[in-house]
């Protein structure tokens, strides 16, 4: 059984980023991998034994809730040091870096991802596309925050930016390492690319997944592809 | 000086107004552009005669602008801002009535420059919940300007529903408040205290932070009820404020929701904008013909992220036909919960496959005013 960590949803999912988690879920049924949802509140602590694990975008004074609660017992950080997958997605890009700042205090992140985050020059939104190394196709999503996000040296971006402004700087979108994803894309991300959710899967499973035929899936992304140049 | 150069743009703003509705426009938008273009302090000068009354909020505002002026009309003659005409133009081509009493329906960024500039008898603030994210960025950031503002209009009455957290910061420390509350309803997006950043705590549908923030502090306490039911019920507290009698209303009158026959059936028409309308929505009775119609046009929200923090399962069953520019968006959306729908080009097409007299349309902001207006 696949276990989805869908983490404090009540503070993380301003921007539909919780559609990411019903996106594994369903493409996962498709392949009759069974695979399960587990929100966890703010209130509750993390599991530690989920296989993929999955951070949303938030307004400010949530972010640092989830920051805090998140911090107790570094669950996460251990999760992906023995290989889970995990997903940060705006806010949750932000909380899985090493610091990030407000226009008054500088916060410790998680520390999965070697990125920092201060406040940019005016509050980037619209629609985004990115270049990843993993897929042949460009990726889309929306974009809608007033951060920019630095890597530190050698941390690969998740992509380059084709349309919009993803990290805000040298025309990169997220970063990664090893498992761990974070980006900018909100849309939710899976739901407009639906290679990158069997991406997730695979690396959960530790194993190569049959291909499915969805063709709704597919027609909406390539549509949104087309779309956004 | 300043008075003549008031008259010459109502002047001018009027003609603008008779010539455009010649040509067949509706037209609230340009008289208004018109007039703060040549006095910009059109409104605040206008204003000064009238006795003002705000309403704005993320859903209902329309509905419950025109009850509110339905209630107030008994007093005199109401000048009202026409459907969804809710920028500060529209506010201007409204109070170019020589009316006593003006009812004003009012967009959320708008409405701490038009308190400032009207000096309102009362403002009602029915909620807010995430909507066009893209341009209100967040909830938080609305309420915060709504706070500084209601904490500055010391002459004004305001009726808030303190239900909904946000407005309930937003009114903490207005001069004259009537809190409302009809208890038991969880806010989507009520997880932290937007007064001090902590976990809200809610039990039952309510809410209370340590720093006192709590719709258990309400003036006025009811019955819950449906969106509908409520903002009749807020509507006649605004009314009985400015002296006028209740009045009742039938719960359609409070909905967007218009009924037309087209090709000979029944074609119901609901406006459904963001999470909690399309909540609502679901939560009514739906024909076995459902037709979703999403859009994202400025007004509709460009991003359509949105869709997947709400549930569609009451379509479970349904025959649903999507349409609209983001038809797929929605079609995809609704898969991905099991349902399966038909995608078309049009809205013609769409209703061309219907299978019987009766046809639930759940339409966005945009197609909504095409298709049902």
């Amino acid at each position: 059984m696949l276990e989805i960590i869908r983490i404090h949803n009540e503070l993380l999912g301003t921007y539909g980023d919780n559609g990411n988690a019903e996106v594994l879920k369903f493409r996962a049924g498709l392949r009759e991998i069974k695979a399960r949802v587990i929100d966890v509140s703010y209130l509750d602590p993390l599991p530690r034994g989920g296989d993929i694990y999955l951070l949303g975008g938030a307004e400010d004074a949530a972010q640092l809730l989830s920051l805090t609660a998140l911090r107790k017992g570094s669950i996460l950080a251990r999760a992906a040091n023995k290989g889970a997958v995990v997903l940060a997605v705006c806010a949750g890009f932000q909380i899985v870096g090493t610091t990030y700042r407000t226009r008054d205090q500088e916060f410790e992140g998680l520390g999965l991802l070697d990125v920092t985050t201060a406040p940019g020059d005016g509050r980037l939104v619209g629609d985004i596309a990115i270049k990843s190394p993993f897929f042949a196709e460009p990726m889309t999503g929306f974009e809608n925050h007033s951060s920019v996000t630095t890597l530190g040296e050698g941390v690969p971006p998740f992509g380059t930016v084709i349309a919009g402004n993803g990290n805000g700087v040298a025309g990169l979108d997220g970063a990664m390492s090893n498992n761990v994803f974070g980006t900018y894309l909100h849309g939710p991300v899976l739901a407009r690319n639906p290679e990158f959710a069997d991406l997730m899967l695979e690396r959960a499973l530790g194993e190569a997944i049959s291909s499915v035929d969805d063709e709704l899936a597919d027609q909406y992304a390539k549509w949104r592809r087309a779309v956004i140049k | 000086m300043s008075k003549l150069r008031l008259r010459l743009a109502i002047f001018v703003a009027k003609l603008v107004s008779f010539l455009s509705r010649l040509i067949g426009n509706q037209g609230e938008t340009l008289p208004g552009r018109i007039l703060l273009a040549i006095e910009p302090e059109a409104i605040s000068l206008l204003a000064q005669n009238k006795e003002v009354i705000l309403v704005s909020g993320t859903n209902g505002k329309t509905s419950t602008t025109k009850a509110v002026a339905t209630i107030v009309s008994q007093l005199g003659q109401v000048a009202t801002s026409g459907s969804g005409s809710n920028l500060s133009w529209g506010a201007a081509n409204a109070l170019m009535s020589s009316a006593p009493y003006a009812v004003l329906e009012i967009d959320e960024l708008h409405l701490p420059a038009i308190i400032a500039q009207t000096d309102p008898t009362v403002v009602l603030l029915l909620n807010l919940t995430r909507d066009q994210l893209h341009r209100m960025h967040e909830v938080k950031r609305v309420a915060d300007r709504w706070h500084v503002e209601c904490t500055e209009a010391a002459n004004t009455v305001f009726v808030a529903d303190i239900d909904d957290p946000y407005l309930n910061y937003a009114i903490a420390n207005a001069t004259n408040v009537v809190r409302v509350s009809f208890g038991g309803r969880h806010h989507p997006d009520g997880a932290v205290c937007p007064r001090c950043g902590e976990y809200l705590t809610w039990v039952d549908g309510d809410y209370s932070c340590s720093c006192g923030l709590t719709n258990k502090s309400s003036e006025l306490k009811f019955e819950g009820g449906s969106a509908a039911y409520r903002n009749a019920l807020l509507a006649n507290i605004v009314g009985e404020i400015v002296g006028a009698e209740p009045v009742e209303f039938e719960s359609s009158q409070l909905e967007r929701r218009v009924t037309k026959v087209i090709v000979g059936k029944n074609v119901h028409f609901r406006l459904t904008k963001n999470p909690a309308s399309w909540t609502e929505a679901l939560q009514s009775d739906l024909s076995e013909d459902v037709i979703l119609v999403l859009n994202a046009r400025q007004v509709d929200g460009i991003d359509t992220s949105w869709l997947w923090d709400l549930s569609f399962a009451a379509l479970k069953g349904h025959h649903v036909v999507v349409c609209g520019e983001r038809a797929l968006d929605m079609a995809y959306r609704i898969h991905v919960e099991g349902i399966e729908s038909r995608v078309v080009d049009s809205f013609d097409q769409a209703l061309s496959l219907s299978r019987g007299p009766e046809i639930s349309v759940l339409t966005a902001y945009t197609a909504f005013f095409e298709l049902a207006m």
